[in-house]
């Protein structure tokens, strides 16, 4: 059984039709990449799946682990198991790192009707976590991203990642604005999680992440459809010959 | 031309009854010369620059009597949650069995004027005296005239107050009137922190006019802060005035949660040099309330900082006002000032106004101020949902940390907490969704 299966999506967004009809099925352990030009709709599906306001889905399901997330709540669904990591990260004024750390994993283990944890198990345990991502003690004492360069933004994001430890993770374009050192690192981090539990759907523009990140399935989203799907050389065959033969399509 | 018949002073019937109250003949003449004054300056009206944004329309036109009953029982729910020694006034007139002052003996002496003689109380003349003779405020001349009682609070040199002292001033009664007076002199080199919970008994509706003024020794220091939490249908108008000697320092903090209307004035006027003075606070205001901040810092001497952060939330039809001026004067060289006031108004029928102000004179200063007004993003509430929180805990923690920031300037750890944590009660009574 597939752990995410999306099927005849569309969704609007301030009354546009951006997604049109998605169908996409990805099992435990996947890791499945979804390519596109700018506009294709691709953070539009990142964000629907995440359930954010304001992007109605006006026909088609959603299941995941069985259950149609489509009546979740954005908080119930990240305590199902999705999680995304944005593109922009939001800096949080006032909300130290480690607080923030705590509440999102106490509410998912409150939603699972089990008992919150021990502080101090907590931070032993955000502490590993963070030394593979070369994090330090200091980033995690600061509110949440403020003043945090872009590179370290995102290296946040793959430790909240790692620390929520969701069933389906949802990368909207991690690698925009990083230098390869930063990249480098930040791949190395997701690798670290990848499991047979748990699916990724990287979302990407380029094909650089890739090399890092290897996929098994490559999905070419344009025109809010996905065009053609393949293996990962699918994703060396666009990085060759960009996106036009998918923009002809749109006439 | 038929003469316009005299607009009586609002308050003036009151001031008669209270000088046949309880203090005597001494506040007879006292009383006195605080109405000429207060009648010269008149009750300020909407062309009044400095009450621009506040309307005091309803308490002019209200009709309220002297407080007559001096006893209540503490709501300790609404006061500042804190163990330490205890002052309170109920109805602006000390009340000594609900007070707790055994630990505090040896560091401070505590004299209530209605426990002294006439020929006693002449000693505290200068005192009212040189208080009016500074600026318009008719309000304060308002709260001398009618008074039943000042507390004057005396911390001697170089004495160091380990306990903060917390002075509670609770309204009881419906309708009435009362004029807290608190006087503090803290001698030089002496350390101290005290707080102010201005509360009220459910139900009741009263106008509180509070006065409390400072003198600050050569190198004391002073933790001086403030809760208003008066009850919901009440009136309070405040004004702090603190005066401060060389290397001195004041922290000042205003949490401003209660009353319909209200003004919480600070005056520092920063007479010695090297005086180090902060003067900030943090203000929540839900249904149709109206809390107004106005300060005022002078520095008259050279070498000395003040430093200002204000913030306020604002919900449903609550309105803000911030003014905050700072002067200085010719020979207040190397002065270093900061401002900041930040709003976030939660609903688009929230409303603040904003007016700083710097008048400078000297030309060897660093002054700085800003003002800020925004909402909650959807997208940082979003950021957390997507975290697992929810919206609604996840609105609570954005709003709390907004202020927690200017809660943060608190110096002391202990009462730091304790306004969080009014701050926090708060958030969890008056923040739904809508």
């Amino acid at each position: 059984m597939s752990l995410l299966s999306i099927r005849d999506l569309h969704a609007t967004v301030g009354g546009n039709e951006i997604l049109k009809g998605i169908n996409l099925e990805i099992g435990p352990g996947e890791i499945h990449a979804v390519m596109g030009p700018n506009g294709s709709g691709k953070s539009t599906l990142s964000y629907v799946l995440a359930g954010r306001e304001g992007y109605e889905v006006t026909r088609g399901t959603i299941a995941f682990k069985g259950k149609d997330l489509i009546d979740l709540a954005a908080d119930e669904r990240a305590n199902e198991g999705v999680f995304l990591a944005f593109q922009y990260p939001v800096e949080v004024p006032g909300v130290v790192g480690m607080t923030f750390l705590r509440e999102a994993y106490n509410a998912k283990l409150r939603y699972l009707g089990k008992q919150e944890i021990d502080a101090m198990e907590f931070l032993k345990f955000v502490r590993s976590r963070a030394k593979t991502l070369n994090m330090s003690d200091d980033m995690l004492k600061r509110a949440v991203n403020v003043g945090f360069s872009g590179g370290e933004k995102k290296r946040n994001e793959i430790l909240q990642m790692a620390v929520l430890e969701p069933d389906l993770a949802i990368l909207d374009e991690t690698d925009s604005g990083l230098d390869i050192d930063a990249l480098k690192l930040v791949s190395d981090g997701v690798n670290e999680l990848r499991s047979e539990n748990r699916s990724m759907l990287i979302i990407t523009h380029y094909q650089r992440l890739l090399n890092y990140i290897q996929p098994d399935h490559v999905h070419v989203l344009a025109h809010g459809k996905i065009q053609r799907s393949g293996g990962k050389e699918l994703a060396l065959e666009l990085e060759a010959k960009g996106y036009a033969e998918f923009s002809e399509e749109a006439a | 031309m038929a003469l316009q018949p005299v607009a009586k002073l609002p308050f003036e019937g009151l001031i008669a009854d209270a000088r046949s109250h309880k203090l005597g003949k001494w506040h007879s003449k006292l009383s006195e010369r605080a109405l000429e004054q207060y009648a010269e300056i008149g009750w300020p009206g909407p062309k009044t620059e400095s009450w621009k944004y506040t309307s005091l329309n309803k308490i002019a036109s209200g009709t309220f009597s002297l407080a007559g009953e001096y006893s209540a029982i503490v709501p300790e729910d609404m006061i500042m949650p804190l163990t330490c020694p205890r002052l309170v006034l109920v109805n602006g007139v000390l009340n000594k069995e609900l007070s707790n002052l055994e630990q505090l003996i040896g560091n401070l002496s505590i004299t209530s004027l209605v426990d002294i003689e006439d020929h006693q109380k002449m000693f505290f003349d200068d005192l009212f005296k040189s208080e009016e003779s500074k600026g318009d405020l008719p309000l304060t001349y308002l709260n001398t005239a009618i008074l039943s009682d000042a507390v004057m609070l005396e911390i001697t040199e170089g004495s160091k107050c380990e306990l903060p002292l917390h002075i509670i001033s609770i309204g009881s009664g419906n309708g009435i009137t009362f004029a807290p007076r608190l006087i503090v002199n803290v001698g030089i080199g002496a350390k101290v922190d005290f707080i102010e919970s201005h509360v009220g008994c459910s139900d009741s509706a009263y106008f509180s006019n509070s006065v409390t003024q400072l003198y600050l020794g050569d190198n004391s220091e002073v933790g001086h802060y403030k809760l208003q939490n008066d009850s919901r249908d009440s009136s309070h108008i405040s004004l702090t005035r603190a005066v401060i000697d060389d290397g001195a320092s004041y922290d000042n903090f205003t949490m401003s949660v209660g009353a319909k209307l209200s003004r919480n004035e600070v005056r520092a006027h920063l007479k010695g040099s090297g005086v180090e003075c902060c003067i900030n606070g943090a203000y929540l205001g839900a249904a149709d309330q109206h809390i107004d901040n106005t300060t005022f810092i002078e520095h008259q001497a050279e070498g000395s900082s003040s430093r200002e952060v204000f913030k306020g939330v604002l919900d449903d039809t609550a309105r803000g006002v911030f003014q905050g001026k700072i002067l200085v004067h010719p020979e207040a060289q190397k002065t270093d000032g900061y401002q900041m006031n930040r709003a976030m108004l939660l609903s688009d029928k929230a409303e603040i106004d904003s007016k700083p102000e710097l008048e400078i004179y000297a030309d060897d200063v660093r002054c700085s101020h800003g003002a800020t007004v925004g909402e909650l993003e959807d997208e940082l509430i979003f950021y957390l949902c997507a975290r697992g929180i929810d919206r609604e805990s996840a609105r609570r923690m954005l709003i709390g940390a907004y202020i927690s920031d200017a809660i943060d300037e608190v110096k002391n750890i202990d009462i730091r907490s304790s306004i969080q944590s009014v701050a926090e009660n708060w958030l969890k009574q008056n923040l739904y969704e809508k």
